[in-house]
């Protein structure tokens, strides 16, 4: 094999080719890869979107649950050493209760709409550093710390706000409206609804949040706590976190990542992942088998002159070679445009104009894996691509090839 | 001997098998200009294509500079192309991207020569064909007789022990066609260059030293 030579080959006959269909061989190539990275990120976009919302609705990082058998995380020096922790941004403590909500929107003990729905304990500070609830308020207003006899609930439990289950919900009911909660214990209690709060996360839409000193003087504790969730600044370092909140004494307590408890979530995102994966392996063999068309009908038409580079004493390699540079060239050509394309043109349309999916704002999630992963894809579909139709065309004789 | 051709058969197999070359022998010596004449479908060109290792014979033997090159391996024949036989076919074969000087230097790329010297060797092959003043034209600017004195030019580089030329002159008007045989004979006188030429010209003969006639795939003596 003699590599200049190939080279040699490859260069005069993509230069000094038809130019348009250089121009349309490259444009293809580009579509191919763009198309490659496209689909990915948009899958990438949707999988994290959908665990941006638990974590940022749901359970934060980390979520810290009672030992079997007990009602409430009793160690209260380990539940206030938890944010001591370097790493950890907070952790926010809840009472967890399930209620029966209800409302009678005459007064008249008739047409009582009611429901049995979550509601948590909240201190609003440590509430807000560790969830964004506080920020998804649509109607009203959020908790404030000293707020007694006031709720704020989610769009599932008021009804007529946009969501899922208004077969289920209060009817509509709206801040100020007045609604009746019966705790797991038995006391009722009336509460002034202060605001309405819609995620992209319909689990987190369907509780609602009162203050933790509120639910303390209704069930007669304090400082205890049903469940703790632990914010990190570090996604993908809960492993390491929860090491640490374990040497604080809370050893028999169950203590689980955001990733173990999605759950419903979990399985859409590896569906999403699945499909993803699928599609950029059809997206790999359509660039691939475009490649092998594209430098099939190149051997088809240089069928005479291959014959001729045999004949003056040309290896096959050599000619087998000329043509993988080619494809390779086109990959590379290919591979450059479209990450210009991606990083300069759409990543910044989408990040300005992300499209509204059920399970939240979606924007294209363009790693360097993804990037890393098309290349690899690209180049070897282009090296595939390009030797099977080389590797053809040299096979023939050299009388068949001159003279047909 | 330079060529020594022994029983050579040639069968193109089908339903009806056909006899191209039949039992054919004969030798070409060192410095010979030699002319393959015969009606169409006589053979020449099949027994061009046997001697110049771009088919492979049915039977028979071809020995070139003392070498049995039938016994080759087609990588072997690949070698034994570039470093001793040298090609004209009849419709130029240039290839449409190289220049002139590309196409004359690219088999000197293929022996790993080094650039410069094969840039200067290209350029002298040239210059000896009369086309130094057309080195860096594409074959779609030049006219068929300039394209085939690149081919020839392309075809001795490599100081081929043989050259080979199919119809070199067929597709070329008479001006033309009478320079490249001139051409031809010069290389023969001035520097012994082996020539063996199919040519179906009567008036070639005039230019090479001796002439083998085929016949339906056998060797006639000149006049039957």
């Amino acid at each position: 094999m003699n590599i200049k030579a190939s080279f040699f080959l490859a260069r005069t006959t993509i230069f000094r080719g038809n130019k348009g269909t250089l121009v349309m061989t490259i444009l293809i190539m580009t579509l191919a890869y763009v198309n490659l990275i496209f689909i990915s990120s948009v899958f990438g976009g949707i999988v994290e979107a959908i665990n941006e919302q638990s974590i940022d609705n749901l359970y934060s990082n980390i979520v810290i649950t009672p030992a079997d058998d007990e009602v409430y995380i009793k160690n209260k020096d380990a539940i206030n050493s938890i944010d001591t922790i370097p790493g950890i941004v907070a952790s926010s403590a809840h009472y967890i209760n399930d209620a029966v909500i209800s409302y009678d929107e005459n007064n008249n003990g008739r047409d009582i709409q009611q429901g049995k729905w979550i509601i948590k304990s909240i201190d609003v500070e440590d509430e807000s550093k560790t969830t964004q609830i506080s920020d998804s308020i649509i109607e009203g207003e959020y908790l404030e710390a000293n707020d007694r006899n006031k709720i704020v609930i989610g769009k599932e439990i008021a009804g007529k706000h946009g969501g899922d289950l208004d077969h289920l919900s209060l009817g509509g009911v709206y801040v100020g409206d007045k609604i009746d909660v019966k705790f797991n214990n038995d006391i009722k209690r009336t509460y002034t609804i202060k605001g309405i709060f819609s995620t992209k996360n319909s689990q987190a839409d369907q509780m609602a949040f009162i203050t933790t000193k509120e639910l303390e003087s209704m069930l007669h504790v304090h400082n205890l706590a049903s469940e703790i969730i632990v914010k990190i600044d570090e996604k993908g370092q809960e492993e390491k976190y929860i090491e640490q909140i374990r040497q604080l004494g809370l050893h028999d307590e169950d203590i689980k990542t955001w990733e173990e408890l999605t759950g419903f979530t979990s399985s859409a995102s590896k569906s999403f992942t699945m499909i993803s994966i699928i599609l950029g392996a059809i997206g790999t063999i359509v660039a691939g088998v475009t490649i092998f068309i594209i430098i099939f009908v190149s051997i088809v038409n240089k069928r005479r002159q291959i014959g001729i580079l045999k004949a003056i004493g040309m290896k096959e390699s050599t000619i087998i070679l000329s043509f993988i540079m080619q494809a390779i060239f086109y990959a590379i050509i290919g591979i450059i445009i479209g990450v210009s394309i991606i990083l300069f043109i759409v990543r910044p349309f989408f990040i300005n104009n992300p499209l509204d999916f059920p399970v939240g704002w979606v924007s294209l999630k363009i790693t360097f894996n993804i990037i890393k992963i098309s290349n690899i894809s690209l180049m070897v579909a282009a090296l595939i691509g390009g030797f099977i139709p080389a590797f053809r065309g040299t096979k023939e004789s050299i009388l068949d090839t001159i003279w047909g | 001997m330079i060529i020594e051709v022994k029983k050579l058969k040639k069968t193109y197999e089908g339903k009806i098998p056909t006899h191209a070359l039949k039992d054919v022998s004969f030798g070409v010596k060192k410095g010979e200009f030699v002319a393959l004449m015969g009606r169409s479908g006589s053979g020449k060109s099949t027994l061009l294509h046997q001697l110049g290792l771009l088919d492979a014979p049915s039977s028979g033997e071809i020995i070139i500079d003392g070498t049995n090159v039938v016994v080759f391996t087609e990588k072997q024949k690949t070698e034994f192309r570039l470093k001793k036989l040298g090609y004209v076919f009849q419709s130029y074969a240039l290839l449409p991207e190289l220049t002139a000087l590309e196409s004359v230097y690219l088999p000197l790329m293929l022996s790993d020569i080094p650039k410069a010297q094969y840039i200067k060797k290209a350029t002298e092959m040239l210059e000896k064909v009369g086309l130094g003043e057309r080195i860096h034209h594409l074959p779609k600017e030049m006219s068929g007789g300039e394209q085939q004195r690149v081919a020839i030019a392309r075809a001795l580089v490599n100081d081929p022990a043989i050259l080979f030329a199919d119809e070199p002159t067929a597709n070329l008007d008479s001006e033309s066609s009478e320079t490249i045989l001139e051409l031809f004979k010069n290389l023969n006188k001035e520097i012994g260059q082996t020539i063996i030429m199919v040519t179906h010209e009567p008036d070639d003969k005039k230019h090479v030293d001796r002439v083998i006639w085929l016949k339906d795939g056998i060797i006639k003596p000149e006049g039957t």
